[in-house]
């Protein structure tokens, strides 16, 4: 793992990559974003991603095609699913393929960093959680 | 379904409906007060989310408004059941509102009236459409940041069309769009037939009469021949596209030429260049449209540009760069002259740390028969410096203010008048800042510093700021504010509004992102964080300290990178189309009309939003079943009986079952006489806390007798229109509705030896007084709420407190206090004359209340013994 936790970012309405993008460099990590599935996982297929977060529903390739493509070829990584249409069999569902947690939309920008933080501190063996928050 | 068909399936219902069984209509009745705080609820979330602490989309925004939509209509036919009349006025109103707000959803901006012209100082925000983005712009700095810009009149959007349509021009631009080869001479050839349309079209006459009545107005305030300035203020002006240049400008235009010039302006927007620049970069042909400002001239002794962060300073942005010259800024800002260059720092006092005085020898002024031509400099001023060290100031506050508003470094347009007064002609981001701020180490930065205080609280305002703590309180002279400070409040007040301008940012210990000071503070995008509990006692007064609203956290010390990192971002989130469409919506949502029932606009027709529609529904839902029981046949089982004894709540007793005890034939009843279990608590609790008859406090008998006229007023002091409260009671269940003067106050619960199913649901909205004091209000109930381990949720004067699964000794507990407070809640919102009174009369209240709840069960000594559930969902839904 290197030093900083690399995120790929995939939702298909670009404000969400717009608002992620700072606030995940902002904490210190290296971060894509894309809003189109196909170019996503291309790029999954080329870097060894710490972290994937994906919609659930785009246009294109379905969220849940991604969990299961990403834990595939990348089995190490951690995938968040964020989706604004949350129901238990949905969430089921993608942890089912492989999604390590699911933050339902809207959300507040602290919970994804909390929820990443986590992945870190687990990453790192129970370390430092990052910036101290 | 179409209204039609739906009013047809609802009379064929009421076909021989006469004696709809109660149960019926109780549940159509339930069913509307549930969907109601529904509603409200709904609102509320959609207003929080325009803070920034969230991140949603436009699927959260469409999903939103079907929510509402659905819950609207639904509201409406449950209504259409209960009343047993055709509602067809409200699913008109319900009709318009959902059109208007599918119309922007889908992108299509709805004018309102559809105003020609339009004076500066009207210009509210979310004018773009109307306006165009650089004079929505102005109207910001001049409205909201209090910066002076020139005065006069906007020429709309709205005029753009009705002349472009009338002469079939806009028609003519789209087909012609269509049929292009796609040649430069094609287009050359399309701009010339366009702009020979515009220059021989007439304007319409009611156009040009409203153009001259403003310009004579105009006019009749200044001393000097009138000279315009006419500037273009297309749609996406100033946005993210910033048509530099692409559009005419028309300088010291006299009032018989403004006409004229409109079109030059108007023409400009068909010229190859524009169209070209336009089609580069996706812009379609329906989203043209151009509104024309007609500003004053100012007699410029010195002009130019300031840019808030001076690049070839190096990437650190530590200063701010100043060009001027005498005379108008043209040439400064074409380069054209020899100009005086100033660096200041930036931050407070902004110290000047480079001055190049320049050789000045010619200047523009004002042609005597319009537009401008240049002139010598006087001898004695060509070496002179072109600005004061006292101007120089002015100018970086004000450059700060606008930067801090727009987060990203500013260009700023500027020009001194000859009374010396600063004029800001236009304000746009400075561009090619890159990722630069991503390349600052800002994690570093954090890690290192020391955190005071993390995740408390709700973001009202994103954004960083940096500054010294500023601890205010209500006795705090707020003209002694510092620049720059940071202000840390106990309690949120609108009275803030007048520092915003000032401050950095904000903290404070309570109160609510839907607030009226979290509007002030997103209006000015004051970074600000509220109800974080405890920042008065952790923050020290004058200590410097990095507010981070955006992640929420609050470090010790300044981190510069933090606040760079921020005014770098590529993306400024109030700019997002997201964040617009759904302030745009909240218009159309949230905003109250129909406040007062008894006045003459309090009827469907008169409902401009979906808040009006749920307030006049609720209103008449209380009425029309009081009505009903009233009529014995529409309610068999079911009669209403006024109670006659105990605090004059004028409350109607409506029996669906076990809830009372007295013959058929009695048309009133007594508090023996009541066996609802929750009702019952609730009026004893009333009664022997004393609370209705005298007040806790002394009373400024001012303030209450405004309150007291201003509720009952002479022709509806009647008992009548007191006693239209209402409780619907079974045995183990009541609901409450009740109008006390002014604020509104709904109790629904249900208390019975099965743990699982008791519930307190609590709702108290209003006031007769000013926000502040009616917020002041809401607080109070809310820490009492809390103090009794409700949920509480608070939304400007809306409290929402809910409590489950206690029980039967503890829910009873909590409906006697709850009378104590209902009681005590009566007319306090005119006594709350501070913020420290809250505290105050939490205080008196918890005493006053304690004999009366300690009399019963000693409930805090169980409550220690035996864990509770607190759970989240509201009762009914």
């Amino acid at each position: 793992m290197p030093s900083r936790l690399r995120i790929l970012v995939l939702d298909d309405e670009p404000i969400v990559c717009k608002r992620l993008k700072p606030a995940f460099q902002k904490a210190g990590y290296e971060v894509e974003t894309y809003t189109d599935s196909a170019a996503a996982l291309r790029r999954i297929e080329e870097t060894a991603f710490d972290v994937v977060v994906t919609d659930l529903k785009m246009e294109g390739a379905d969220g849940l095609q991604v969990v299961e493509r990403t834990h595939q070829i990348l089995p190490q990584a951690r995938i968040v699913v964020i989706t604004g249409f949350a129901t238990l069999d949905t969430a089921k569902e993608s942890f089912r393929k492989g999604a390590f947690d699911f933050v339902a939309k809207p959300f507040k920008l602290g919970d994804i960093l909390d929820c990443v933080r986590r992945i870190e501190a687990e990453l790192r063996g129970g370390g430092s959680t990052g910036n101290g928050m | 379904m179409g209204i039609l068909s739906h009013m047809a399936d609802l009379l064929a219902r009421w076909r021989g409906s006469r004696g709809l069984p109660f149960a019926l209509l109780f549940k159509k009745f339930k069913g509307i007060l549930e969907r109601n705080n529904r509603i409200l609820e709904l609102m509320a979330d959609m207003g929080d989310k325009l803070g920034g602490e969230y991140v949603f989309d436009r699927q959260y925004i469409v999903d939103a408004c079907e929510q509402l939509d659905d819950h609207v209509f639904k509201l409406i036919s449950d209504m259409s059941v209960l009343g047993q009349r055709k509602n067809v006025e409200l699913f008109l109103a319900f009709e318009r509102i959902q059109h208007q707000l599918q119309e922007e959803i889908a992108g299509r901006h709805h004018f309102e009236g559809g105003r020609l012209v339009l004076p500066f100082r009207d210009i509210g925000p979310d004018a773009e459409d109307e306006v165009g983005g650089k004079l929505a712009q102005l109207g910001d700095l001049s409205n909201r940041l209090h910066l002076r810009t020139p005065d006069g009149f906007a020429i709309t959007t709205a005029a753009f069309f009705a002349f472009m349509t009338r002469n079939g021009l806009l028609a003519q631009a789209q087909r012609g769009m269509q049929d292009w080869d796609g040649t430069d001479g094609g287009l050359r050839e399309l701009s010339d037939r366009m702009q020979r349309g515009i220059h021989d079209a007439p304007l319409p006459w009611g156009l040009v009469a409203q153009i001259n009545a403003m310009v004579d107005v105009l006019g009749m305030r200044r001393k000097q021949p009138l000279r315009l300035a006419l500037r273009s203020s297309a749609w996406g002006e100033d946005g993210d596209a910033s048509f530099a240049g692409q559009y005419a400008t028309e300088l010291n235009v006299p009032p018989d030429r403004v006409v004229e010039a409109y079109k030059n302006v108007i023409a400009s927007v068909y010229s190859v260049e524009a169209w070209r620049y336009r089609l580069d970069r996706g812009f379609r042909e329906t989203e043209v449209a151009m509104a024309v400002g007609c500003q004053l001239m100012a007699h410029s002794r010195a002009s130019g540009v300031l840019y808030t962060c001076a690049l070839h300073a190096g990437d650190n942005c530590e200063a701010m760069v100043i060009s001027a010259a005498w005379g108008g800024g043209a040439a400064v800002v074409s380069g054209e002259t020899a100009t005086d260059t100033f660096l200041l720092e930036r931050t407070p006092p902004y110290r000047i740390t480079t001055r190049e005085i320049a050789r000045k020898t010619r200047r523009m002024v004002p042609a005597p028969k319009g537009g401008m031509t240049r002139e010598d400099v006087p001898a004695d001023q060509r070496d002179a410096p072109s600005l004061t060290d006292a101007q120089l100031e002015q100018l970086a506050r004000a450059g700060m203010s606008l930067e801090r508003y727009h987060k990203r470094p500013q260009d700023v347009e500027w020009t001194f008048d000859a009374d010396g007064d600063l004029h800001v002609l236009q304000s746009r981001p400075l561009c090619s800042t890159g990722d630069a701020g991503l390349c600052v180490p800002v994690q570093d930065a954090t890690s290192r510093a020391e955190v005071i205080l993390s995740g408390r609280g709700m973001v009202a305002q994103r954004g960083v700021a940096v500054g010294r703590v500023v601890l205010v309180d209500h006795a705090t002279d707020l003209d002694t504010f510092p620049d720059g400070g940071i202000l840390v409040s106990k309690y949120t007040s609108p009275r803030y509004a007048r520092v915003m301008r000032r401050a950095q940012g904000i903290i404070t210990d309570v109160g609510s992102p839907t607030g009226h000071m979290a509007t002030i503070a997103r209006e000015q995008r004051v970074p600000a964080v509220v109800n974080t509990e405890v920042a008065t006692e952790l923050l020290r007064d004058g200590e410097e300290i990095t507010l981070d609203a955006t992640q929420n956290v609050i470090y010790r010390g300044r981190i510069a990178e933090l606040d760079r990192f921020e005014r770098t971002e590529t993306d400024v989130f109030e700019e997002s189309y997201e964040y617009r469409l759904l302030r745009r919506l909240l218009k159309r949502i949230s905003p109250l009309n129909l406040v007062d029932p008894h006045s003459d606009d309090f009827k469907p027709r008169a409902c401009r939003t979906y808040h009006d529609i749920t307030r006049y529904i609720h209103e008449k839902a209380v009425e029309t079943l009081v009505d009903l029981s009233q009529r014995h046949e529409a309610l068999h089982h079911a009669p209403a009986r006024r109670l006659l004894d105990g605090p004059p709540l004028g409350l109607t007793v409506i029996d669906a079952g076990g809830g009372t005890e007295c013959l058929p034939e009695e048309a009133g009843l007594v508090t023996g006489q009541v066996c609802s279990v929750p009702l019952r608590a609730f009026l004893d609790g009333l009664t022997e806390s004393g609370m209705w008859d005298t007040a806790p406090v002394p009373v400024d008998l001012g303030s209450f007798m405004s309150s007291f006229t201003r509720t009952f007023s002479a022709s509806q002091a009647g008992p009548r229109e007191v006693g239209r409260n209402l409780a619907v009671v079974l045995r183990e269940y009541m609901n409450v509705n009740m109008r006390l003067g002014y604020h509104f106050n709904i109790i629904d619960a249900y208390i019975g030896s099965t743990i699982n199913d008791n519930y307190i649901y609590f709702r108290f909205l209003g006031g007769v007084t000013e926000l502040v004091r009616r917020s002041r209000r809401a607080r109070f109930v809310a820490e009492v709420l809390e103090r009794f381990d409700f949920r509480v949720e608070v939304h400007g004067d809306l409290v929402v407190g809910r409590i489950k699964k206690l029980s039967e000794p503890r829910m009873l507990l909590r409906m006697r206090m709850l009378g104590g407070l209902v009681g005590y809640a009566r007319q306090l919102d005119a006594r709350m004359h501070s913020d420290a009174q809250v505290a105050d009369h939490v205080r008196t209240f918890m005493e006053a209340i304690s004999t009366v709840v300690a009399t019963h069960h000693d409930d805090r000594i169980e409550r220690k013994g035996g864990g509770h559930a607190v759970t989240t969902a509201h009762p009914g839904a």
